[in-house]
């Protein structure tokens, strides 16, 4: 009873600071997402709305097209670096020393970078008319690359540019994982005369599960709120091609400050994020039936 | 949910739940049946009619399943 006690006493400031800083906030939008309440609006107190905000809400193609932009975002992203990263991470296991050591350094520097400073690099690489990377593909492949003016462009260089940062997060992540596998499950299928494919599938995926799980968690959670990367690269554009859902939110919550459907658009990209993420978990952690 | 067992599947949900699993599925319904009726619905019927039949489908799924 009294280690349960101390047990307690142990917990309390963590517990303390996530009700401060997490239930709190939470609570308070939930609150503020039934008011209509604008501060630049010719009555900017708060006005009992009810569901009106959330109403809005589902018919509003412009949030409605960002949330599915931002889910195709993750889903590209999020299966990108997680191929990406296992190759990288099997690479630099490799038994060369000195390569493993320095490709690991360089390979670890984007994730120290600040995601206001990715975009800014990747705008001034890939703006037109001046960055280098418009210049050579033109020069070298005719390509007329512009991401002031073409949809496809912009979005195809936002996947790009979190996967040059978040790759080796990735990449570190797995390479952990691999590093703690047992040997003797894997030597046992190869004495068995599993090839590298069923090795892989059968042996090395479900005793990776849990960090492939963390991994994807904590990736996609990141590419549904991609916000300052994305302003500082297309600022949304052109049109509204890269306005994922947190710069719409952003849009509406700060130069607007439309507060309470910006609560109720949080609130719906929150419920979106757990349910994705609810479904990923029992998906990879094999749930189903009576399958132990 | 680590700790807490899970119930095999004997009711008609196809994975393996706890109660907080299936208060959670409930939920996760509630509010996508609310969204879809405020969107092609309402204009017909009344939003409390979503909300009764999602109270009932609550009830049904955390006790069976």
């Amino acid at each position: 009873m009294r280690q349960s006690n101390i047990g307690w006493l142990f917990l309390a400031p963590a517990t303390l600071i996530l009700l401060v800083v997490g239930f709190i906030p939470f609570i308070y939008i939930l609150y503020v997402g039934f008011f209509d309440w604008n501060t630049n609006a010719v009555d900017p107190t708060l006005r009992w709305a009810g569901l009106q905000n959330y109403r809005s809400l589902v018919f509003d193609t412009t949030f409605l097209n960002s949330l599915a932009r931002t889910l195709v975002f993750a889903f590209f992203v999020v299966v990108s670096e997680l191929l990406l990263g296992y190759v990288l991470a099997r690479a630099l296991m490799a038994d060369r020393l000195w390569v493993r050591q320095f490709f690991r350094t360089i390979h670890t520097l984007p994730i120290v970078v600040a995601p206001i400073a990715v975009g800014a690099t990747w705008r001034l690489l890939c703006v037109p008319g001046f960055g280098i990377v418009p210049y050579y593909l033109k020069q070298w492949f005719g390509i007329d690359y512009n991401i002031s003016t073409n949809a496809y462009h912009a979005f195809a260089t936002a996947i790009i540019m979190d996967l040059w940062h978040w790759t080796p997060f990735v990449t570190l992540s797995l390479m952990a994982g691999l590093t703690a596998l047992p040997k003797e499950p894997l030597e046992q299928a190869q004495i068995d005369g599993g090839n590298k494919l069923q090795i892989f599938w059968y042996v090395i995926v479900p005793m990776l599960k849990p960090v492939l799980l963390t991994t994807v968690f904590i990736r996609l959670m990141d590419a549904l709120r991609s916000v300052d990367e994305i302003w500082m690269l297309t600022k949304g554009g052109p049109a509204e091609a890269t306005r994922f859902i947190g710069l719409h939110i952003w849009i509406n919550v700060f130069p607007k400050t439309d507060y309470g459907y910006g609560a109720a658009m949080s609130l719906l990209t929150l419920y979106v994020t757990i349910v994705l993420s609810w479904l990923l978990f029992v998906a990879m952690t094999g749930r189903k039936g009576d399958a132990q | 949910m680590a700790g807490v067992p899970l119930k095999k599947t004997g009711g008609f949900l196809p994975i393996r739940t706890n109660g907080f699993d299936r208060g959670f599925i409930s939920v996760v319904i509630l509010i996508l049946v609310h969204l879809l009726w405020m969107r092609f619905l309402e204009g017909v019927l009344p939003l409390w009619v979503a909300t009764g039949l999602c109270l009932a489908l609550a009830v049904f799924i955390i006790r069976k399943g």
